[in-house]
């Protein structure tokens, strides 16, 4: 029997611009115990849609149209106070980041049993049984009731959220990405409770994910939406294993799976329709690799196409050849998009307009060196030069080229609570060793992954590579100078060699600055004079970066573009000198996944053309297996592994690197994660470890880890692991027979 | 990443000639532009400086007389406390020897308070914008070095304004009075040497706020020089900022020199509305009822310090839009 039953609901934004139409026509049933996915990227509706369910629309949103019925009752016509009645009791919503939505200056406990003792009518005795009860269920120790939530870590609030969400029982539980912005490691634990929820508690879930190896761990049912409607609705396996609409086979092939590597990620390219103005034919027509003709006209109904599955497409009779064709990401590309701006004017606030000070002052403050040698421009000037091919070669044959990077006993100390302030409040200067003796080497046209959970250091290493910051001891050499003795014209011309890519693309452009300006100052900054030469190089950057037609772009500011078009200009601001070397820090975890292949497809693509050298830092393994060819696993600012990514992620030696792959979602229901054996919650580093820095969480450890540092193996393969065990620990990698094991990988 | 507001956009309207161009000082002239656009209280702001500034410039041609000399009757006796024209008898002039032309009256001593008000203006808006320029640019600096670089820098210039924040503001002035001769300037040089320790702290918060953004950190690695890091891509952000507080300077330094005046210790050969409230109140002109002595500069005062205020506050809604809902 369904509990939730929603019919043709249509809600719409009012907006200075517009009615649009966020939610049209949706109709969904969830039926009681069952766990219901909702996927899609942002501004498909998604979120929209559970505001609706609990009636929590912003002041602008109203629901125009459809039905909501919950047990037999028609939500849309009870009174507030009846309504207020109905949610938390019946329906418990888990809102976007809503761990930072506990009280700062109350301890967590009184929060839950102030919930049930006003919400519950729970007495006080009662009401502190049941908390403890809570605590339990969800995995967190009970004395942790009397803490404030500080002292929690992120994953412990997130728990503590469900505990609050689950307190009065409901009959159901809404989550809205529940687990974004969460470490690999915590996601993953977090995951593993509402499973057993699921199964404990009988609990109907409706989980809200932009992530489908989310939904694929946790959900028996998915609803796939785009553009305000549902275009496709099936049970998980099935689902999964054979999606019945284009864009769900998009967004499967969109996302890096760590059990089935692939050569090419799909992109979709484009970007949802406007919903002010639907388009009258099918809303994915556009961006859809098997569009026909008629798709423009006739608007696809949700209907049946097999066994308790719904799909809206006009070609579904013939969605097995698609499925087929689908697997081509060049397919995907043929795609032709036109660029979209959001068409507002300026916003009032501290507006673009007077991005002043530049042009005046670029003639005030010269650059202090020549600019840039013809000769060097000449080795860059074919665009399509390949790089130095032997780089397979390189790593196969073993032949010896000398290296453009190396990091020899690198490490980064920072002092915190030091200084006058510190001596007067009487706190200790504490030492935080972010980075502790890393070394590796970086060849010309490699690329190197660094993961690890927040905290491991592997964003302060990529500050160190691109001199943001100077190492408190060893020594990064660039093409065999130090840098920490780079001044002046060295350090100037290591500048236009290597270039960071950042995480977040909305900060990274002076929102100040046209995007004409923000590329064309790095050109600035480095002596070219010629204003013509310049705005030439630019063009050539953006047209590079897909950017097309580069023209359109030069007079944009940033928040006129999406996040897709963003990151493609930073990218563009990276390679406007034309680099030997790219960091990228997280360069697609703010993005949305339609459009995360084909940021990391182009930059794959360029560092080959260009003979990159990259560094790609993420948490994300599966995303660093398809852009790496090695991978180093840092722990605590240290190196624990690191080697070939087909070596670190098939056959893992390190039980550190061995919990990160365990932790990785994959987009298969029939794969399914095997039980964590390590704690959450990194140490903080203040302190340095005699033995290995691992030992704490580590779930083989031995007395010997605690008091002896282990020794560095590396194997045939260049694989380095440092543990005690190599080689000897009990669990075998999570790579389940599904998935064969290729040597090759993905390069 | 909300694509919802996404649209597509025709043929691109601007031609490429027009992002390439565009000067610094233009885009500010475009910021202060858009302030008074958009906020009509600061455009009143804005009008009344304008006609007080006028009115300052034109003093000596709208004055129809010395402020400062005592006018006498054809007996060669001063003219004590005559009314405004409009309030006088009709005759009474004649008989005491003058042809009462004074729109304001006189002082107890024979001076024309029309003429005083009109003069009175120079010093205010002296005092007052040479005041809000000096805060202004003091605290910039300050905020800015401070902000960027940090450490010890930033060490030694908080602490000289803890140090600012410490001194009380009239009494420093008396003092500086006291040690040079009684002037206007003393007023001037005591917001420079105080005033700017409110704009040097919230400059310098809200450089640390975007020297951490990413933009700043990708000059960094592309190679800007600090100047052209502080100068480029932070200054330009934060010069608002101090508009806004420059503002509020004005309002300040206009109504710090009419309290000093009024307390005695500004220059007696200069005439302000403070030393007229004062001249006002020593003479008892409260008791006598001489309303048009005391509420026209009153009034002035009160019109200039809101003028700084309203455009102050139109500077605030740019910067801090979210105010314009509360």
């Amino acid at each position: 029997m369904s509990i939730l039953s929603i019919r043709d609901l249509k809600v719409d934004y009012a907006t200075q611009e517009g009615t649009v139409q966020a939610v049209d026509g949706v109709s969904l049933d969830v039926d009681e115990g069952q766990q219901v996915g909702l996927i899609g990227e942002s501004g498909c509706g998604k979120t929209t849609l559970l505001k609706a369910i609990v009636q929590v629309l912003p002041r602008n949103g109203r629901i125009t149209a459809g039905k909501i019925m919950f047990k037999g009752i028609d939500m849309l016509q009870l009174s507030k106070a009846e309504m207020r009645q109905l949610r938390w009791r019946e329906i418990a919503t888990i809102p976007q980041a809503s761990m930072d939505s506990l009280n700062p200056v109350q301890r967590v406990g009184s929060q839950l049993m102030k919930l049930l003792r006003v919400r519950g009518g729970y007495d006080k005795r009662a009401a502190r049984r049941r908390a403890a009860d809570l605590f339990d269920l969800v995995g967190l120790d009970t004395e942790r009731l009397m803490h404030y939530p500080h002292e929690f870590s992120g994953g412990m609030k997130q728990r503590a959220v469900i505990a609050m969400a689950l307190a009065l029982e409901p009959s159901l539980l809404i989550a809205d990405e529940p687990v974004t912005a969460l470490d690999v490691i915590v996601q993953h634990q977090i995951l593993e409770v509402l499973r057993e929820l699921e199964q404990e508690l009988n609990l109907t879930v409706m989980l809200i994910t932009h992530d489908i190896s989310v939904v694929a761990q946790v959900c028996d049912s998915v609803a796939v939406m785009y553009a305000g409607r549902i275009v496709e609705q099936a049970a998980a396996q099935p689902f999964f294993h054979a999606p019945a609409h284009p864009y769900s086979l998009g967004l499967q092939q969109a996302f890096p799976n760590l059990a089935r590597p692939r050569d090419e990620l799909v992109s979709i390219e484009g970007y949802p329709p406007d919903l002010r103005e639907p388009p009258s034919g099918c809303r994915f027509a556009e961006r859809c690799p098997f569009v026909q003709d008629s798709c423009h006209d006739i608007d696809p109904r949700l209907e049946l196409v097999g066994d308790n599955r719904l799909a809206a497409c006009l070609r579904s009779g013939e969605m097995e050849t698609l499925r087929l064709q689908a697997e081509d990401p060049a397919l995907w590309q043929q795609v032709e998009v036109a660029q979209y701006f959001v068409d507002q004017p300026l916003p009032p606030a501290p507006s673009p307009k007077h991005q002043g000070g530049g042009d005046a002052l670029a003639g005030l403050i010269e650059p202090t060196a020549s600019p840039l040698e013809s000769a060097e421009e000449a080795a860059y000037g074919g665009i399509s030069k390949s790089p130095p091919n032997a780089l397979g070669g390189d790593l196969e044959g073993g032949r010896v080229v000398a290296p453009l990077l190396e990091m020899r006993d690198v490490s980064k100390r920072f002092k915190i609570g030091g200084g006058l302030a510190g001596l007067l409040r009487g706190d200790q200067e504490q030492t935080v060793y972010a980075v502790n003796n890393i070394s590796f080497t970086l060849r010309r046209g490699e690329s190197l992954g660094l993961a690890g959970e927040s905290g491991c250091g592997k964003s302060t290493t990529g500050k160190l590579l691109v001199k943001l910051l100077d190492a408190s001891d060893g020594e990064i050499l660039f093409d065999g100078a130090d840098l920490a003795g780079m001044e002046q014209d060295d350090l100037l011309n290591f500048r236009r060699r290597s270039q960071l890519m950042f995480q977040n693309p909305f900060e990274a452009l002076n929102p100040r600055f046209t995007l004409y300006r923000s590329l064309t100052e790095p050109l600035i900054i480095h002596g070219w004079k010629d204003e013509e030469a310049r705005l030439q190089r630019v063009i050539e950057t953006l047209d590079r970066v897909n950017l097309r037609p580069a023209e359109v772009f030069l007079d944009k500011y940033p928040h006129q573009l999406s996040g897709g078009q963003l990151q493609r200009v930073v990218l563009a601001r990276a390679l406007v000198l034309h680099p030997d070397f790219l960091v990228a820090d997280e360069p697609v975890s703010m993005l949305d996944v339609s459009v995360r292949a084909g940021i990391l497809n182009t930059t794959r693509r360029l560092a080959r053309e260009l003979g990159l050298a990259t560094v790609y830092i993420s948490h994300d393994l599966s995303l660093l297996q398809y852009t790496c060819d090695r991978i180093a696993i840092m722990y605590l600012g240290e190196i624990v592994e690191i080697g070939p990514s087909s070596e670190v992620i098939n056959n893992p030696q390190h039980p550190y690197t061995k919990a990160l792959i365990a932790a990785v979602p994959v987009p298969d229901p029939t794969i399914e994660n095997p039980p964590l054996r390590i704690q959450e919650g990194i140490p903080r580093p203040t302190e340095q470890f005699i033995g290995c820095p691992f030992a704490q969480r580590c779930p083989d450890v031995m007395e010997a880890c605690i008091d002896i540092r282990p020794p560095a193996i590396t194997d045939e393969y260049s694989h380095m692991a440092q543990c005690h065990l190599y080689g000897q620990h009990r669990d075998s990698p999570k790579l389940k027979p599904g998935a064969e094991v290729t040597s090759g990988n993905t390069r | 990443m909300q694509q919802e507001a996404m649209v597509r956009e025709g043929p691109p309207g601007k031609t490429t000639a027009q992002f390439r161009q565009g000067s610094a000082l233009r885009q500010l002239w475009e910021t202060n532009l858009e302030v008074f656009q958009r906020d009509k209280m600061a455009l009143f702001g804005l009008c009344i400086f304008a006609v007080f500034a006028l009115v300052a410039l034109l003093a000596p041609l709208i004055a129809p007389n010395d402020p400062l000399t005592p006018l006498k009757n054809a007996d060669g006796d001063w003219i004590k406390d005559a009314l405004p024209y409009w309030l006088a008898e009709p005759g009474e002039d004649e008989a005491e020897g003058y042809t009462n032309e004074f729109f304001l009256g006189t002082t107890n001593i024979g001076r024309d308070i029309f003429s005083q008000l009109i003069h009175g203006s120079r010093s205010a808006l002296l005092v007052g914008f040479s005041a809000a320029a000096a805060v202004a640019v003091i605290g910039t600096i300050v905020g800015l070095l401070a902000g960027y670089y940090g450490g010890w820098v930033d060490t030694v210039l908080m602490r000289a304004a803890d140090v600012a924040f410490g001194i009380p503001f009239i009494p420093f002035i008396i003092v500086i009075a006291a040690f040079f001769d009684p002037s206007i300037w003393n007023v001037v040089l005591a917001m420079a040497v105080l005033l700017w320790r409110d704009t040097g702290r919230v400059i310098r918060s809200q450089v640390l706020v975007i020297k951490e953004q990413a933009f700043v950190s990708a000059a960094r690695v592309s190679g800007a020089s600090d100047l052209r890091i502080i100068f480029v891509y932070i200054a330009p952000s934060i010069l608002p900022l101090s508009f806004l507080y420059g503002s509020f300077a004005i309002a300040w330094a206009i109504l710090t020199e009419a309290s000093v005046s009024f307390l005695g210790f500004s220059d007696p050969n200069t005439i302000s509305w403070g030393f007229m409230l004062q001249d006002a109140f020593l003479s008892l002109a409260l008791t006598r009822g001489a309303f048009y002595w005391i509420i026209p500069p009153g009034l002035c005062i009160m019109l200039t310090v809101m003028a700084g205020f309203f455009i102050g506050r139109g500077y605030e809604e740019v910067l801090f839009p979210r105010l314009r809902r509360m």
